[in-house]
């Protein structure tokens, strides 16, 4: 899996990405969410919310976060699952491995 | 019915026949019968096609899961351990794992998922089974209480904590330090090989833990149960349609106070009450197979609603069915009684009535400002 490597194509915005989580989760969480904000450690995410979060982002961003990426890493904060998104869909966008298999 | 899977409907109809009575009052199903199935891929038949598997939709597995539970909830318990595993395998594992683990998993071995501890069952956040990385190794140890299936196991997904977080490894039945002791008489489902399963510094290569690791408890244990969720809520579907096509056809022959039971009309409210749970059932069930099959967020609340309801649906219906019957299916074995106890169970696996109505009512607070 390649983690720093530069865009090859048309990026999303950062920003777009990390505003589009800041809305989702503040509107589902019912309370202001900021981008660093520990969202585990501090209990704000339920079990249940933790899957959804998941399947969101896989829908949202034609993504499969599967297997390594679904480390708890990813998720810890808004900021960490907006890199995970430009990585997942940087290795989709390029056709390269992990696609094409979970259909 | 579902039009999917239709040579899978009829290989279990064959497989199955009128067994399911015996293996109830043996306690046991024929290992050969599973492992063919297994073989078949019909015991965890949302498994790609590029993994060996049949590539099924949720809605058409949740069919052929139905139909099984409407036979024998013993043999459809087998079937969501091994749809749990190999889901687990397909969401958590690298890509080696998941060739490999799901490949064995569409040839005939049986796999079984270990949540449940002796001071974790609602409360999974509570589980204390330790993986501790050892260099290539980890060691594993930990008790696992009421593990459907593991029985019949060759591979068992164990979850247990590991580091800050969580991780899911798959386990040899037969590595040293695993030992499997079968539950004496459960009370439903009584064939379906649940097991306390002992693990006593179980040593095994770093690569059967899935994705390397490190996931989030809740997140590993939501995904796992979802699953379940779907398969129970289905199976339960299946024990309400064995109740009503039991209860319909007795009450339409027997005849007391010169009339069949049927025309009798607090039976006849029996009947109506069958169809309903039949019918709203299979309704919230459908609805969460669309959801899983459209990739929705809203799968994961909506395999607790369809577990919910239908479970409720499956116990009420049980409990009708052997008052319809009365003596004629008050045996053990006969699909009454086995729907009754079975169904029971229901209520509690994956989820107790309880815990699902904690979560649904958080739902219900989510949609309020």
């Amino acid at each position: 899996m390649t983690t720093e490597q530069t865009f090859g194509f048309a990026p999303a915005s950062t920003d777009a990405i990390t505003d589009a989580l800041v809305s989702f989760l503040t509107q589902r969480l019912k309370t202001e969410v900021a981008p660093d904000q520990e969202l585990f450690k501090s209990g704000l995410v339920s079990s249940m919310f933790a899957m959804e979060l998941v399947v969101h982002l896989e829908a949202s961003y034609d993504i499969a976060i599967i297997g390594p990426e679904l480390k708890l890493d990813n998720f810890r904060t808004i900021r960490a699952m907006t890199s995970l998104v430009e990585r997942l869909r940087e290795v989709e966008g390029l056709g390269a491995e992990g696609t094409g298999e979970d259909g | 019915m579902a039009e999917g899977l239709a040579s899978e409907h009829a290989r279990i109809g064959e497989l199955v026949g009128d067994q399911p009575a015996e293996w109830d009052l043996a306690g046991e199903l024929p290992e050969g019968l599973l492992r063919k199935l297994g073989a078949e891929g019909i015991l965890c038949a949302q498994v790609p096609a590029v993994f060996g598997g049949l590539g099924a939709r949720s809605q058409d597995n949740g069919e052929l899961t139905a139909y099984t539970g409407s036979l024998c909830s013993s043999l459809r318990s087998i079937m969501t351990s091994q749809g749990i595993a190999a889901w687990t395998i397909q969401r958590f594992g690298d890509r080696e794992q998941r060739r490999r683990y799901l490949a064995e998993l569409t040839s005939g071995q049986l796999a079984a998922v270990a949540f449940s501890e002796p001071e974790a069952g609602s409360d999974l956040s509570a589980m204390r089974t330790l993986i501790r990385p050892a260099g290539d190794s980890i060691v594993i140890d930990g008790q696992k209480v009421w593990t459907t299936g593991a029985r019949y196991a060759d591979l068992l997904v164990v979850l247990g904590r590991y580091g800050d977080g969580a991780a899911a490894v798959v386990v040899p039945a037969e590595a040293p330090g695993v030992r499997v002791e079968p539950v004496t008489d459960p009370m439903g489902c009584r064939a379906a090989g649940h097991s306390h399963v002992r693990l006593d510094g179980v040593r095994l290569p770093a690569s059967h833990v899935l994705g390397g690791g490190g996931q989030a408890l809740s997140l590993l244990f939501t995904t796992a149960l979802s699953y379940g969720r779907m398969s129970v809520a289905w199976g339960c579907v299946g024990i309400v349609r064995a109740c009503l096509s039991a209860a319909a056809s007795h009450a339409k022959r027997r005849e007391q106070s010169g009339k069949p039971l049927a025309q009798h009309q607090l039976v006849a409210r029996h009947l109506s009450e069958l169809l309903i749970a039949e019918q709203v059932s299979t309704r919230v069930c459908e609805h969460a197979s669309r959801c899983w099959d459209a990739g929705s967020a809203d799968m994961v609340t909506a395999a607790v609603l369809a577990k919910h309801v239908s479970a409720g649906h499956a116990a009420r219906s049980a409990a009708t069915t052997v008052q319809v019957l009365a003596s004629a299916g008050a045996t053990d074995g006969h699909v009454a009684a086995r729907a009754y106890r079975d169904a029971k169970l229901m209520e509690i696996i994956e989820g107790s009535s309880e815990i699902c109505q904690l979560l649904l009512a958080e739902q219900a607070l989510a949609t309020v400002p």
